[in-house]
């Protein structure tokens, strides 16, 4: 399967700290790759710097075979790049249906204006979000749903995109199990169309079940890389996560 | 009666200031303290051409939209891409200065001595001299300036803004972008202030710098504010709240020094009870 | 008469007025985190306290500087206790703070209006009768020099008390990261409190200064605020030895601007300073 985007030794800089150090990673279409590794190992930086919210420190990413050394965020959703966030970034003061057709809707500025295609983006936002189980709140504000619900809507949302790489950031934590069998499900519809997905995630239950590959992050190194099954039984990895 | 009608004028004027700069604070958060300097723009422009040149008032006004929309753009490009409290002391400095250039550019303005004679505005020969039909001409230019800002709103364009006011990178990483629509929405704010700024010239036949100044841009501001962030009525029902309130006053026997005072203390204490008991205002769908 | 000299002079005393403004706005700021408007009020009530001490009530001139700045510090701090601790509880947004603190803005200055008038007041007896001391070929007046030695004092006497007292060191605490200096054991509000008194209080010296130098009205409060924002903007946020080389900086631009151009041009001067700033170097001369 073809690489859609891959980091050739990234480096992001706090000061003189490495919070990503050199690293190398891969994503394939049609692949699940999860990102683990404890608490402060720096998988949401990487994310926040492949999406262009932090500036590239050193190293490049690589989209296509275009080289980059600066992404704006601006271009990021052009590259067909989409993201969750961990601490929830919803439009909280909008419903749950504006929240997705924000995302839908035309982009340009007189598009926006005069937008033609409505009927289109609202019967996609039902279906998005009958999917995950909202759209009967689909005109409450965003900020009365509950931490589950406002999970959903933000997956929601990043799916609503219909890109190529998705990068979702603790998609699980605090879900119930029928959410979690949701995401779940969603997650290998987009890997069934050929996306590649990234998953940060902590439930190594979960990593087994659905990544195809692991990256294993510490004090932002990638210390170890391959399936889960290999990573998971690796002395490093565990001393990562409990300590030596 | 007479006196009614000059409130409901002023009422409508302060209106169209409300709605507009609503669209730039309410909806998109952006505030802006330079509000007055463009409703300046447009009464000079109209004060300009009007007694100068003997143009149209309706041709003029649309000068006078234009230059100020070509001004906020210029100001913008300049501001928009800086952080919060810097863009907010960028839009202060620029009221400042442009207030120096009405007060200072002599040959143009006239200074500090201002622009009279300003006739009022003609069409098909007909002239709208009287207040009565001077008032349904600004009510006309209200609803005008409601309807689009309605359409702009209720558009896929005014759910941007709104993702814009509570969070721009967000907004940015899902393909917007975010600085042009600023630029777009704050030019288009100014546009209105200065037809409102047009109407002011025609109605008072004379203008004169010292009511556009950063106090006149905070006064306005007060309008959205009462009137709640997000809503074009309520920034229409405070405008009219603001202008009436304190002719109240009038009655209650203060020395016109004095009221005028109390107008201001009557502000500042509306500004921080707002704060401290409602901060969304009357009809806001935003909270600050 | 040099005028060089007599520039050079004047931009000292300017300075030293505008270095005052920025070190107690920078006060606030640092700890409170919000732009305070009212801050601006502060410094013209200080004024007008010591005005009716030293001109209505003909004390003398130490008692009304000491009774102006207390009455500065004691209304900053009441107005802390009133408005801006009960938002801050609740968590309120930067933004409504700002939009209370300019509610309190305007009252202070509408209040003093009706009290003194809206008329043009200086503080300086006698004027002709001062002694006047010729320096490298420029004059400065005995008001001035005293102006220039007080500054000197208190930005020596915050100076050391911000770097050797305990509470100086729970400001910084404060200014750091208030939760922490919270869970280190630091009574956040009592010290915010003080601090209000203190900035307060210095501003208020800054508008006696002001007062005696060149004259005060009731409104003086926005433009005094301003320069001072923008001196503490220019010299680098949040860096105390950044205030005073912003104010400085600014006063000799101003100053040195007068050579071109027109006096009323000055505001717009300070404003265009600080737009370049913001545009080219956000972090000011000094980052912190």
């Amino acid at each position: 399967m073809k690489t859609l985007l891959s980091t050739r030794r990234l480096v992001k800089r706090f000061g003189g700290v490495h919070a990503v150090d050199h690293v190398d990673l891969s994503l394939e279409g049609g692949k699940i790759t999860a990102l683990i590794g404890p608490n402060g190992s720096g998988k949401t930086t990487l994310i926040n710097v492949v999406t262009g919210m932090l500036a590239i420190d050193g190293g490049d990413i690589v989209i296509d075979s275009v080289r980059l050394q600066r992404i704006r965020p601006s271009d990021v959703a052009s590259y067909g790049i989409t993201r969750t966030f961990q601490n929830l970034r919803l439009i909280q003061q909008m419903s749950v249906l504006d929240n997705i057709l924000l995302v839908l809707t035309e982009r340009n500025i007189w598009g926006a204006l005069f937008e033609q295609h409505t009927k289109f983006h609202l019967a996609t936002a039902e279906e998005i979000l009958k999917k995950v189980g909202l759209w009967e709140k689909r005109n409450e504000n965003a900020e009365s749903l509950s931490y589950g619900q406002r999970k959903l809507l933000e997956i929601a949302r990043a799916v609503s995109m219909e890109a190529r790489i998705y990068f979702f950031d603790e998609p699980f934590a605090g879900l119930f199990p029928e959410m979690v069998r949701i995401v779940s499900g969603i997650i290998r519809e987009l890997r069934a169309s050929g996306a590649a997905v990234v998953l940060v995630e902590h439930d190594m239950l979960l990593v087994r079940e659905l990544a195809d590959y692991c990256y294993v992050l510490d004090s932002g190194k990638v210390i170890a890389e391959g399936t889960p099954e290999h990573v998971l039984k690796q002395q490093n990895v565990v001393e990562a996560y409990l300590g030596k | 009666m007479e006196y009614l009608i000059h409130i409901a004028v002023l009422a409508c004027i302060y209106g169209i200031l409300g709605i507009s700069l609503n669209l730039v604070m309410g909806e998109t958060g952006l505030i802006s303290v330079t509000h007055a300097a463009f409703y300046g723009l447009g009464a000079y422009a109209v004060a300009f051409l009007l007694v100068g040149f003997g143009i149209n008032f309706f041709l003029a006004t649309l000068a006078g939209m234009i230059l100020a929309s070509g001004v906020a753009f210029a100001i913008g490009v300049v501001f928009l891409r800086l952080k919060e409290v810097y863009y907010v002391l960028g839009t202060v400095g620029s009221n400042v200065i442009l207030f120096s250039v009405l007060l200072n550019w002599n040959s143009v303005t006239r200074g500090p001595l201002g622009i009279g004679g300003i006739p009022r505005p003609e069409i098909f020969g007909f002239r709208f001299s009287e207040n009565e039909a001077f008032l349904l001409l600004v009510l006309a230019a209200v609803a005008i300036t409601y309807a689009i800002s309605v359409l702009i709103t209720r558009s896929s364009f005014g759910r941007v803004l709104n993702a814009i006011r509570e969070d721009e990178d967000v907004v940015s990483v899902f393909g917007y972008s975010v600085y042009h629509y600023k630029l777009v929405i704050f030019t288009i704010g100014a546009a209105f202030a200065a037809l409102a700024g047009a109407f002011l010239a025609s109605y008072l036949t004379y203008i004169s710098p010292f009511s556009f100044t950063v106090v006149e841009s905070i006064f306005i501001l007060s309008i959205v504010v009462l009137g709640g962030l997000g809503s074009g009525r309520g920034a229409l029902i405070a405008a009219g709240i603001l202008v009436i309130t304190p002719e109240a006053l009038r009655f209650v026997g203060f020395t016109p020094d004095i009221a005028a005072q109390m107008r201001q203390v009557l502000y500042g204490l509306i500004l921080i009870l707002l704060m401290l008991y409602r901060p969304q205002g009357l009809l806001g769908r935003f909270r600050i | 008469m040099d005028i060089a000299a007599q520039l050079i002079l004047n931009a000292i005393i300017a300075g030293a007025i505008y270095s005052l403004l920025a070190l107690g706005f920078n006060l606030l700021y640092s700890t409170a985190r919000f732009f305070d408007l009212g801050y601006g009020a502060m410094s013209v009530a200080g004024a007008y306290v010591a005005y009716t001490f030293y001109n209505l009530l003909d004390l003398s001139v130490p008692i009304a500087v000491l009774a102006g700045v207390l009455a500065a510090g004691t209304l900053g701090f009441v107005v802390e206790k009133l408005v801006y601790r009960p938002l801050r509880a609740r968590k309120a947004t930067h933004t409504v703070l700002l939009i209370a603190s300019l509610g309190v803005l305007i009252v202070i200055q509408a209040v003093i209006s009706i009290i003194f008038s809206s008329q043009f007041k200086i503080l300086s007896k006698d004027v002709n009768l001062e002694p006047v001391f010729n320096v490298f070929g420029g004059a400065i007046t005995q008001t001035q020099v005293i102006i220039l030695v007080a500054a000197l004092l208190i930005m020596v006497a915050l100076a050391l008390t911000l770097k050797y007292t305990l509470f100086g060191k729970a400001v910084n605490a404060i200014a750091d990261d208030e939760e922490v200096a919270r869970v280190v054991g630091v009574n956040s509000e009592r010290v915010i409190g003080v601090v209000f008194f203190v900035g307060s209080a210095i501003g208020g010296a800054a508008g006696i200064a002001t007062a005696f130098d060149s004259g005060i009205y009731p409104t003086i409060g926005l433009p005094l605020l301003l320069n001072g924002v923008i001196a503490f903007i220019v010299g680098g946020v949040g860096n105390v030895y950044g205030a005073v080389l912003g104010a400085f900086a600014l006063a000799i631009t101003e100053n040195a601007a007068a050579w071109f151009l027109p006096g009323e041009w000055k505001f717009a001067i300070a404003f265009l300073v600080l737009i370049i700033f913001l545009i080219f170097r956000p972090q000011g001369i000094l980052p912190k």
